[in-house]
């Protein structure tokens, strides 16, 4: 078999979205809970990405993080440092990050006007 | 045993540390437990569960090779390159530096399937247990190949899909005979609730099956045979 790895084949030109300067708000509920989580310590940031997979194709991925290695733009919204990777940017601007109370307990859940679509379970999008 | 080229097949490079996780996400199979020296196959599925491409994954350690159809190539390209996202995922297109074969009616042992090996300039990956897929250099391949009628009279007789002619985007993977690619216990990927929805419920619409040729409704074959034909008809 010839990899290509010797004389190093030339990647495939993969599709590279445009970097946008995010706007995003978060509700009343999720400060309290983000303010719940940081405490007085306002050091670390929340950490808004997105990954393949879910049964949609996308999945929203939240981390409290001091620093992160991603290519982030770095947003201050009521105090909270809000980190968002430039690569997934035009799946996240105009986002609301809210928190609901469930049976089986509460969670952060993500309003997303850029999503087609999402799963049942409500972890994914298209 | 009899050896036939594949004319219409791909071959790619996927680089990367987030690679495995990637596939994984994206397809049937539960790709993320592939470790280095073995083989697996996985289906990328659209939204409808309908069959994107059928990959076979050789791990070769520090990268994936994978083996799929080149008239949808660009397709499963187009699909995932827009998942890849800040994941290290690198993609290389080498179909033109490799030849692909497939050796059929042979007899490869159980501890065998599922893994891959070389010598020289041809990896030998071992499907089932009654065939395997060559991969060789640009023209280093075996040279002495049989008709593809012959394998596909061997495929008939077999029950065995094939790209292009079973596994297309017209249908999702139970109905073309994959489903031992769809793994029931892995977690969520493209078209997951669809798959999971028919096999909860029993319900699987149209299935691969042998058909007397002179019979069967044509426009239902998928792979013609003189007396016996495989066609995707309802169960």
């Amino acid at each position: 078999m010839d990899c290509g790895t010797c004389d190093t084949a030339d990647p495939v030109q993969m599709v590279k979205p445009e970097v946008i300067n995010v706007n995003l708000t978060i509700s009343e509920m999720a400060k309290n809970m983000l303010s719940d989580a940081f405490g007085d310590d306002r050091s670390h940031a929340l950490l808004v990405g997105v990954l393949s997979g879910g049964c949609s194709g996308y999945m929203y991925d939240l981390q409290i993080v001091e620093t992160t290695d991603q290519d982030c733009q770095e947003l201050s919204i009521d105090g909270f440092r809000v980190l968002v990777p430039n690569a997934s940017s035009h799946l996240l601007d105009g986002i609301e990050i809210d928190y609901v109370e469930k049976l089986m307990g509460g969670g952060f859940k993500i309003n997303n006007p850029n999503a087609d679509a999402s799963c049942g379970c409500g972890e994914s999008f298209s | 045993m009899p050896i036939v080229a594949l004319l219409d097949a791909s071959l790619t490079v996927w680089r990367g540390k987030d690679v495995l996780q990637f596939i994984d996400g994206l397809s049937t199979n539960r790709v993320a437990e592939l470790s280095k020296g073995q083989l697996m196959r996985t289906v990328f599925t659209d939204s409808n569960a309908k069959i994107i491409d059928c990959l076979t994954l050789f791990h070769m350690g520090d990268f994936i090779v994978a083996a799929g159809h080149l008239p949808v190539l660009d397709k499963l390209l187009n699909h995932t390159s827009k998942k890849i996202l800040g994941q290290d995922v690198e993609i290389t297109d080498i179909s033109q530096r490799n030849d692909l074969f497939i050796e059929f009616d042979c007899e490869n042992k159980v501890n065998e399937i599922g893994t891959f090996s070389s010598q020289g300039e041809i990896t030998r990956g071992n499907i089932a247990s009654n065939y395997s897929i060559l991969v060789a250099s640009k023209g280093n391949g075996p040279t002495n190949c049989d008709d593809f009628t012959e394998f596909n009279q061997w495929r008939i007789a077999n029950k065995i899909p094939w790209n292009g002619y079973e596994i297309t985007s017209s249908f999702h993977p139970f109905a073309c005979g994959l489903e031992e690619l769809v793994h029931h216990q892995k977690g969520c990927y493209i078209g997951q609730e669809i798959l999971a929805r028919m096999r909860s419920r029993g319900r699987q619409g149209k299935i691969l099956s042998q058909v007397e040729t002179i019979t069967c409704d044509s426009s239902n074959i998928t792979t013609k045979g003189e007396k016996i034909s495989l066609a995707i008809i309802r169960a």
